[in-house]
């Protein structure tokens, strides 16, 4: 792929965007309540004040007016104030985007370093016991619920054995980066466990498949070692499916885990985004939004350049 | 009362939501952080009545505070400042600075959700440093619950400031027991001593005794009960009603219940919903309900009520029409009305079913499974209720502008609740469309009177002509449930909208 066709793809992507932008904005809207009806559920809070919050944030305008206003701000780069805290949306984002990356990279990583050679070692093993074993295990990991997985191993971890912190990113008054790995420990591992389930599922039919192929059997008959014929010719073709998988994942990761995060008490991107919906924090909704639309649509670009490098048949002209 | 030696230490204290900011009048939540670093003129104890805070004492019109003006149409209200208390950057405290609270939550520019009560002055005078004198435009009895109670706000370094996105509502600056240290947002606040601090125990020991306090978010309420029991979290209130018993058990904590000012209800919705304006109809659901049985579903620990004024206050109505759970009069009273059962046991009249939506918060467990308890209660008299809960911003949308046919939900008041604000025909939380003049006359009285006699006569039959109309019935109130680590010693629940952290300058640790 050269620059000019990278320069074409993300150009394309901004029509793209911008429909994003008006059907999230327009089911945000679309959506009963308001942010100032937060404010309405004190019962000290009179009308004039609420009516002086509406004029003051915008909230009075037509909305196709408010829709305008927000577009040529968002694209300037001023992505304006959040009404529930009144600090830059910028500003709020960039916080919670720090811990987000940590955890969401580290049990990233985590997944695929235990997910790919699982995925390898049920394939090439298929029907043996190691495979069994894995199988219930994926399976294991695909249903049962995070929420409940984390109290357990809270319970575990923390109340019994007092070897792990429950929650939290770190202990308070504490910076160091070994205090942030002891936090990590729990949540990184539980949110891993899903994706590590389904990727190795993936990796495993994937690998069958190609396993099967002519091209491996006459690697085979040429009197190849079985590592050999696993590892330099099936391995790169039954990775490419698995791209695709992994790229999309790729793009949550910015939007944080909402669940984790919560049990947690991980001061991450999910939980303001639960916390802005909640409180219909629309700069704050919007911006993150945007991000996450944005972060799939590079994602899927990264997935494009990665199946050329894996796989030189495919280009891109 | 603590010794020398039980001086120090800091506490750490579990929130379950997230700080939005720090400034009390501005804060989508009550102030838990706030109250411990912001103090007002006066304060809500234990039992809800008002003490002196910043203020000598409390305005009233037996000790001279409060003057009614000759026409009984305005009074006047002056306060004594205490002398040399201190902002804890050390500023003393004077009168310009509550006459300087006043004009900046009432700047229109400031975007704050609590400006109740600033339209009611007319004007403060400031004769001296320690003297606040303060014109109301109308009798307001209510005063003492709003403004110079929440928190005062240090002139000397918010004049000319922007309110809104002032470092205030980071690091708020107060004359309490406590001062900011570092805010982490979704995380934590830390406060530490304020050196400046005015109060001193009995023994003449300093205040406060703790060095520090430490808020943790944790927005998942069984994550807070686990860090309750690694001892990460010695204080967290509203635990969930299912997991009493199992923190009761655990070593070194004990359970304090709070019985907040709050009371459950279930709503008719009179606008949109015929079959409710039958009042007949409306009794027969009170009769229908089994409160014993929705208090015994939540662990027994909420307590069923006949009133909206729960019996905390003086002016509680005990003669109130009552509507003791009664299965056979429910049905004979829907007999009457014309809802004979029809084929599947559900109630029909004119060939409509007797089935409605019945709306609560969802995701809050107690209301849901109180909410389960009265589907059941009102499915034995024949009438079908379908869940319809909503959370957030949606459930607020829905239950100010009455989008239900019943609404399942409760509210927590101050020490000196507004009725009308629920009741009166233009109140404006009275989502459900409710309208009776007699009831206004009623509250109009109450609230617009300071002779503590006829307020409490207009109280008490308001409470009587509401329960005799029943267009909510009052079904339980509801306590907080605290767990506090045993070692902490001076802690007394509060039981008011101003939270337990009111008064913290006499916590220690043991």
């Amino acid at each position: 792929m050269n620059a000019a066709h990278l320069l074409k793809r993300l150009l394309g992507t901004l029509p793209l965007l911008l429909g994003v932008s008006l059907l999230l904005f327009g089911v945000l809207h679309l959506a009963p309540g308001g942010p100032l009806d937060v404010y309405a559920d004190n019962p000290s809070v009179s009308p004039e004040a609420l009516a002086q919050m509406r004029v003051a944030f915008g909230l009075d305008q037509p909305l196709p007016v408010q829709y305008v206003s927000w577009v040529t701000a968002f694209f300037t780069g001023e992505w304006g104030y959040s009404i529930r805290t009144a600090r830059p949306v910028s500003q709020e984002i960039l916080e919670r985007l720090g811990p987000t990356l940590i955890l969401g990279g580290t049990s990233f990583v985590l997944s695929l370093l235990i997910a790919l050679p699982l995925g390898i070692v049920s394939a090439v093993r298929r029907y043996s016991g190691v495979d069994y074993l894995i199988t219930f295990l994926s399976f294991l990991g695909v249903s049962m619920p995070v929420f409940w997985l984390a109290l357990m191993l809270q319970l575990l971890f923390a109340v019994q054995w007092r070897v792990l912190p429950s929650a939290g990113i770190q202990t308070i008054g504490s910076d160091s980066v070994l205090d942030l790995l002891h936090h990590l420990i729990l949540p990184a591992f539980i949110l891993a466990f899903a994706s590590v389930a389904g990727w190795s599922r993936y990796m495993r039919s994937s690998m069958v498949e190609v396993l099967g192929q002519d091209y491996v059997r006459t690697a085979r008959a040429k009197g190849l070692t079985a590592g050999k014929v696993v590892y330099r010719h099936a391995l790169r073709n039954a990775l490419i499916p698995i791209i695709t998988v992994v790229a999309l994942d790729f793009a949550t990761i910015l939007s944080g885990a909402v669940i984790t995060e919560t049990i947690f008490a991980w001061p991450g991107i999910g939980r303001l985004f639960i916390e802005s919906m909640n409180g219909r924090d629309y700069p704050v909704l919007m911006a993150l939004m945007m991000a996450g639309s944005f972060a799939l649509v590079i994602s899927n670009l990264l997935a494009d350049l990665a199946y050329a490098a894996v796989d030189p048949r495919i280009r891109y002209e | 009362m603590a010794t020398a030696q039980q001086r120090g230490g800091t506490l750490t204290v579990g929130l379950g939501y997230d700080i939005d900011t720090l400034n009390v009048y501005s804060t989508g939540f009550l102030g838990d952080v706030q109250a411990a670093v912001v103090e007002g003129l006066v304060a809500p104890d234990a039992k809800a009545n008002y003490v002196p805070v910043l203020a000598t004492q409390v305005p009233s019109v037996r000790n001279g505070g409060i003057k009614v003006a000759a026409d009984g149409k305005t009074m006047t209200v002056t306060y004594r400042l205490r002398p040399g208390v201190k902002w804890s950057d050390g500023q003393p405290l004077t009168s310009a600075d509550v006459k300087f609270t006043w004009e900046a939550v009432k700047n229109p520019k400031f975007i704050a959700e609590s400006k109740d009560g600033t339209e009611d002055i007319a004007s403060i005078e400031t004769p001296n440093a320690t003297t606040v004198v303060v014109n109301y435009k109308r009798v307001a009895p209510d005063f003492m619950s709003t403004l110079f109670t929440f928190g005062i706000l240090p002139k000397h370094t918010l004049e000319g400031k922007d309110l809104n996105t002032d470092s205030y509502n980071e690091k708020p600056l107060g004359t309490g027991p406590f001062r900011v240290k570092e805010f982490r947002r979704g995380q934590y606040v830390i406060l530490e001593r304020n050196p400046y601090y005015w109060r001193k125990d009995s023994k003449g020991v300093q205040l406060p005794y703790l060095d520090g306090m430490i808020f943790k978010i944790i927005p998942d309420s069984n994550t807070l009960v686990t860090q309750l029991r690694t001892g990460e979290v010695q204080l967290a209130y509203s635990i969930p009603y299912s997991q009493v018993k199992q923190i009761d058990g655990v070593p070194g904590l004990r359970i304090v219940k709070n019985n907040v000012l709050s009371w459950q209800h279930l709503d008719f919705n009179l606008k949109t919903v015929d079959a409710f304006k039958d009042p007949n109809v409306r009794k027969a659901f009170a009769y229908a309900i089994n409160k014993s049985a929705v208090s015994k579903a939540l662990g027994g620990y909420p307590n069923p009520i006949n009133s909206v004024v729960v019996p905390v206050f003086s002016y509680a109505n005990a003669a109130v029409p009552r509507y003791d759970y009664n299965l056979t009069r429910a049905k004979q009273l829907l007999d009457a009305a014309g809802w004979k059962p029809g084929p599947d046991g559900i109630r029909v009249k004119d060939g409509k079913r007797m089935s409605f939506k019945i709306m609560a918060q969802a995701g809050r467990s107690t209301d849901e499974d109180a909410q389960q308890v009265i589907i059941a209660s009102l499915k034995q008299a024949g009438i079908e209720l379908q869940p319809d809960n909503k959370s957030g911003v949606a459930f607020r949308d829905a239950r100010y502008k009455g989008n239900y046919d019943l609404f399942y939900g409760g509210w927590i008041t101050s020490a000196d609740p507004t009725y009308s604000v629920f009741f009166g025909s233009k109140g404006v939380n009275n989502g459900q469309g409710y309208s009776n003049p007699r009831i206004d006359t009623l509250l109009t009285r109450a609230e617009s009177t300071l002779d503590p006699a006829q307020r409490t006569a207009a109280l008490r039959e308001f409470q009587s002509a509401l329960m005799a109309d029943l267009p909510s019935i009052p079904i339980t109130t509801n306590p907080s449930m605290i767990a506090v680590t045993e070692k902490l010693g001076g802690f007394v629940p509060n039981p008011t909208n101003m939270t337990n952290f009111v008064n913290t300058s006499g916590w220690y640790l043991k």
